[in-house]
């Protein structure tokens, strides 16, 4: 089976890694969309594929018995789903889900861990990504408690712009209050005011981003640690 | 299941809800409405803000208002003068 060329894909922990780690993983990426909505990873069920994403947006998210979601972290073509299974373990309790429709890369959870075994570019490359994405996780948590709700919603904004292409990104506000851990109408004032700042413009269903300095400049250090990290340890990212 | 749209009358004008809730019925839909006038007016003052919203008018998907929920609704009754 034919399967893409590194020069060729655009997620940036395959763009990174040296020529035999590509060698190791290359041939058993499968070309996949990723709709809005797709599930990559369920709750407590075994993990099957991890998925590079070239576009798009993936959220990972938690949820109360009563089912109030919580999103733990998102990412896009600078990472991976299903990145448990490089630490050895076969399942995990978040669930992983499109947000932002893209497309990417599957490969079978047995095959991602064979060419990490081969490979110690690959191996620490992922490895350095899950460092980064705790980093991530550790600032949601920061930004949670010590943030308003529209400083919350710049910081996210900067994480989502990072992950399109262009300036517009399409977002509801159900996503965002789950982003957020707010109810709609909390998202919806947030975004009423970040507009009203002349930081973006928000459409139904549509948010964008017209001032980018100004947007980190009111996230006020709560973005760029994690994302300076990344560039750090593993290269450039968006 | 009815959907409701929570639209929020601010001092010069109102913020629109652009998609809507799912509610069983305006009973439902009106706890809503409180529970997010609690959340915002919480959010406004830990951020030492005066808030922005007054009340909400849920409309149905005609866009007829069919409540209003002023946000005094949502605070403890002690904290509201009834003179």
């Amino acid at each position: 089976m034919p399967h893409p060329t590194q020069s060729f894909v655009r997620n940036c922990l395959l763009s990174v890694i040296d020529a035999a780690g590509y060698a190791a993983i290359g041939p058993h990426l499968e070309p996949v969309d990723l709709p809005k909505g797709t599930v990559l990873i369920e709750a407590g069920m075994p993990f099957t594929h991890a998925h590079f994403f070239n576009s798009g947006i993936g959220s990972i998210v938690v949820s109360t018995p009563d089912s109030q979601r919580v999103e733990a972290g998102i990412f896009g073509r600078e990472g991976l789903s299903g990145f448990g299974s490089l630490l050895g373990v076969d399942q995990c309790p978040q669930t992983t889900m499109v947000q932002v429709e893209g497309e990417g890369y599957r490969v079978s959870i047995e095959a991602l861990r064979s060419a990490c075994q081969q490979s110690d570019s690959l191996r620490e490359t992922l490895l350095r990504y899950v460092h980064v994405f705790i980093s991530q996780t550790s600032y949601t948590s920061l930004s949670n408690v010590s943030q308003s709700v529209e400083g919350r919603l710049a910081r996210w904004l900067l994480m989502c712009h990072d992950r399109v292409t262009g300036d517009d990104i399409a977002l509801t506000h159900e996503f965002l209050s789950i982003m957020l851990a707010v109810q709609r109408p909390s998202v919806t004032t947030a975004l009423h005011m970040i507009e009203g700042y002349g930081f973006i413009k928000a459409r139904r269903s549509n948010i964008t981003i017209v001032d980018r300095d100004a947007l980190v400049d009111f996230a006020d250090g709560m973005y760029g640690t994690p994302e300076a990290e990344y560039r750090r340890l593993i290269g450039p990212f968006a | 299941m009815s959907r409701f749209y929570l639209h929020q009358q601010i001092a010069n004008g109102i913020i629109e809800d652009p998609d809507g809730t799912e509610a069983v019925d305006l009973t439902a839909a009106k706890h809503e409405a409180i529970l997010a006038a609690r959340q915002l007016l919480a959010n406004a003052i830990l951020s030492g803000v005066a808030p922005l919203g007054i009340a909400f008018q849920i409309a149905d998907e005609t866009g007829q208002v069919l409540l209003e929920v002023p946000f005094r609704d949502a605070l403890p009754p002690h904290f509201i003068n009834t003179d």
